[in-house]
């Protein structure tokens, strides 16, 4: 009888349904996560077992090496700066598709190649198209004089950075643009007509109508865009490997480096340790503001 | 019924039977390293006439590029799950041993195998102990386009002079390639300061490796010249640190370098594509008053404790190493042959075989020590903050030594 009342309750049968997803979850990313803790207080040899307890040892060898600081300062502006052109650009993109014109279909086709492609492709074809002697890009300045010598974009560490970060760009659009169409298309019609009513201008139905009801759908995007742009490694490990020297490491790809170049497991699951708070406090943080904006879309 | 009992327990034994030979195959996997020159097509045919001719055993070739190679291994290592044969540099051979996952190898191969090897070129044997069969073996040495050069440089000396009179940067033809961006290995670095008398480390009285010697006076006048070719007399392609190894290698087959310092991989291609200008090949120049030396590079194939088919693998060593595939493998990847049996053929007469071989006697290796992908990764930072101009030649190499022997508890 009671065994028969479970079956029939519908939210028992619910969490049933609900176990093996959570065992997945437990097996395949609680168990990871806390085995990363767990190594960065243990000394690790390099098949990756835990030797003895070091305490605050890894955090410590990490924290005295000066390029550490600075790769974590590249890291945040990499990803700054990334989301913040990438989520401009979108928006425009998606204003512009939002509005009918002939051929807008095959627009939306083409503006998500770059995210169809695969980020590896597209980092060798930029590679590619930066390469100083054979590529696109510099054959193409010097034909158009735009530049008399243009710059050989992965040579330097300025210039490499901006190479890679427009790489990381030019693939992140797309998801901006396309996430941005569909909360415009949410937004009701009738309140730009009553906009047009009141004599509102094309930038005052802007400011107080799209960005306002676009607020949620904003937040959301720029911070998946954050999760994914920091820990970004495809782009930079195709174009520069974090060079030259390790003038474009974040710390995604120095997390690599120490982990699987140089077998310091230790290290490098301190640093991992670091990458998750930091990203914890900022999806901490997102959530609260977007929770407080209380209408949900 | 009866028809219908009949036709399934004839499908189940069918079943059974093709499911169990699938089962009786033994998989033996390798990870194979895509050498410059090797074809796809030589793996595929080497796998198909392995299968042929062992059909109990399921050969699986991994391909790797090169310069992804050892992170390639080291993860499946470090997740449990090594291949049972791997190509390797044989750099990294003390790495894997202090990993503890390597099988001695001597046991699982045929004595006909390890007879026709040169015993010189066994450099995967650690302590009395062989672990690894020398794959490809070869020193490093100069192209130059004969076309331009009438005489090859002897020296490094002569070599500015000879770059300074053909370098023409606004034809795009750059007379010395340099290569400052991580490619495996910062043979760059290695070809000048052995040029230059000088070494990675000093070498103890045991044989083990000391301190590290690359901010002596031969290590910071090899980087100090480095840097005079790229930023004073500008004899380089520009942007040397966006340019690795195997680009710079594009770079001289296209026409666009004078002199390129590789290893006999060059030449194969050189050949394979059919390049319309003259090339040769030289010795490595040296320094003024300083000997002759080049560095020469070994990889090796090892096999893995944790295989459960070792003696298979054994099995595919003897067939990889029969004369007909190794002379098809030493023609691609333009190495000298490592086996006694083709040494005399014909094929490795031409001069740049020659010239690797001549060589020998006073090359040097890699140094054999676990940590030596971190040192050269910091050996290679300051070399590319030289070019950059953050470091003076001196300032770099300073760091680099103190770095590696802390690093190395020294």
């Amino acid at each position: 009888m009671r065994k028969g009342k479970f079956w029939k309750t519908e939210s028992a049968l619910a969490f049933f349904f609900l176990l093996p997803a959570c065992a997945f979850l437990l097996l395949f990313m609680f168990y990871p996560i806390a085995y990363v803790i767990l190594m960065s207080f243990f000394r690790v040899n390099k098949l990756g077992d835990l030797v003895n307890f070091s305490g605050l040892a890894n955090f410590r060898f990490m924290f005295d090496r000066p390029e550490f600081w600075q790769i974590i300062v590249r890291s945040c502006v990499w990803t700054a700066s990334a989301v913040a052109v990438k989520t401009g650009i979108g928006l425009v993109i998606a204003l512009l598709l939002n509005v009918d014109f002939r051929g807008r279909k095959i627009a939306r086709g083409l503006v998500i190649i770059p995210w169809a492609s695969s980020v590896p492709i597209s980092a060798m074809i930029w590679q590619w198209t930066y390469n100083n002697d054979f590529g696109l890009l510099n054959h193409t300045l010097r034909t158009l004089r735009i530049f008399g010598e243009p710059p050989i974009w992965l040579a330097e560490p300025r210039s490499a950075f901006l190479a890679n970060l427009w790489v990381d760009i030019w693939c992140g659009i797309p998801f901006m643009a396309l996430v941005f169409l569909a909360g415009l298309q949410a937004i009701p019609q009738e309140l730009y007509e009553a906009a047009e009513v009141d004599g509102a201008t094309p930038f005052a139905k802007f400011r107080f109508v799209t960005l306002p009801l676009l607020s949620n759908v904003l937040t959301v995007a720029t911070l998946l865009s954050i999760l994914w742009t920091f820990n970004d490694f495809n782009v930079i490990y195709v174009l520069t490997g974090g060079g030259p020297g390790t003038s474009t490491d974040i710390l995604i790809t120095y997390i690599y480096k120490y982990a699987f170049q140089y077998l310091r497991f230790g290290p490098a699951a301190a640093m991992a340790v670091i990458t998750f708070a930091i990203l914890l406090t900022v999806s901490i943080l997102y959530a609260r503001s977007y929770f407080k904006g209380g209408t949900v879309y | 019924m009866k028809r219908w009992i009949v036709g399934w327990s004839v499908l189940l034994a069918v079943v059974f039977v093709l499911s169990f030979g699938a089962f009786a195959q033994k998989k033996v996997s390798i990870l194979w390293m895509e050498y410059d020159g090797l074809t796809p097509d030589y793996a595929l045919n080497l796998e198909k006439a392995f299968e042929e001719a062992h059909p109990g055993v399921d050969l699986e070739i991994i391909s790797t590029p090169w310069d992804l190679g050892h992170d390639r291994l080291i993860s499946l290592v470090a997740g449990g799950r090594p291949p049972d044969l791997a190509v390797i540099g044989t750099r990294w051979l003390l790495e894997l041993l202090d990993m503890g996952v390597v099988e001695p190898i001597e046991k699982w191969v045929s004595k006909e195998l390890l007879d026709n090897i040169d015993p010189a070129l066994m450099e995967g044997k650690i302590k009395g102990v062989l672990y690894g069969l020398p794959v490809a073996a070869g020193t490093r040495l100069m192209y130059y386009r004969s076309d331009i050069i009438d005489k090859a440089p002897e020296t490094f000396e002569e070599m500015l002079e000879i770059a300074k009179k053909i370098h023409k940067p606004e034809e795009k033809f750059y007379a010395v390639g340099m290569s400052g961006k991580k490619y495996v290995e910062l043979t760059e670095y290695a070809y000048y300061l052995f040029g230059n008398g000088g070494y990675f480390f000093e070498i103890l009285p045991d044989g083990s490796y000391g301190k590290c010697t690359v901010n002596d006076e031969a290590g910071v006048g090899a980087l100090a010249f480095m840097n005079d070719l790229v930023n004073k007399y500008k004899v380089t392609q520009p942007g040397v640190t966006a340019y690795r190894r195997d680009e710079l290698q594009d770079l001289f087959i296209a026409g666009n370098l004078g002199i390129f310092l590789s290893g006999g991989f060059t030449a194969a291609l050189l050949e394979q594509r059919g390049v319309t200008f003259k090339w040769d090949v030289a010795p490595m120049p040296h320094f003024e008053g300083k000997p002759q030396s080049t560095i020469i590079i070994t990889d090796s194939i090892v096999l893995f404790k944790d295989s459960q088919a070792k003696e298979e693998a054994g099995k595919f060593l003897d067939f990889f190493y029969s004369d007909p595939w190794r002379l098809q493998f030493d023609k691609l990847v333009g190495f000298p042959p490592v086996t006694k049996s083709l040494a005399n053929d014909p094929f490795f007469q031409k001069p740049v075989y020659q010239v690797m071989i001549q060589q020998i006697p006073n090359a040097k290796g890699w140094p054999l020590i676990p940590e030596w992908p971190e040192c050269n990764d910091i050996i290679w930072d300051n070399i590319v903050a030289t070019f950059l101009g953050e470091k003076d030649p001196k300032t770099a190499m300073d760091d680099a030594a103190r770095e590696i022997d802390a690093l190395r508890g020294m």
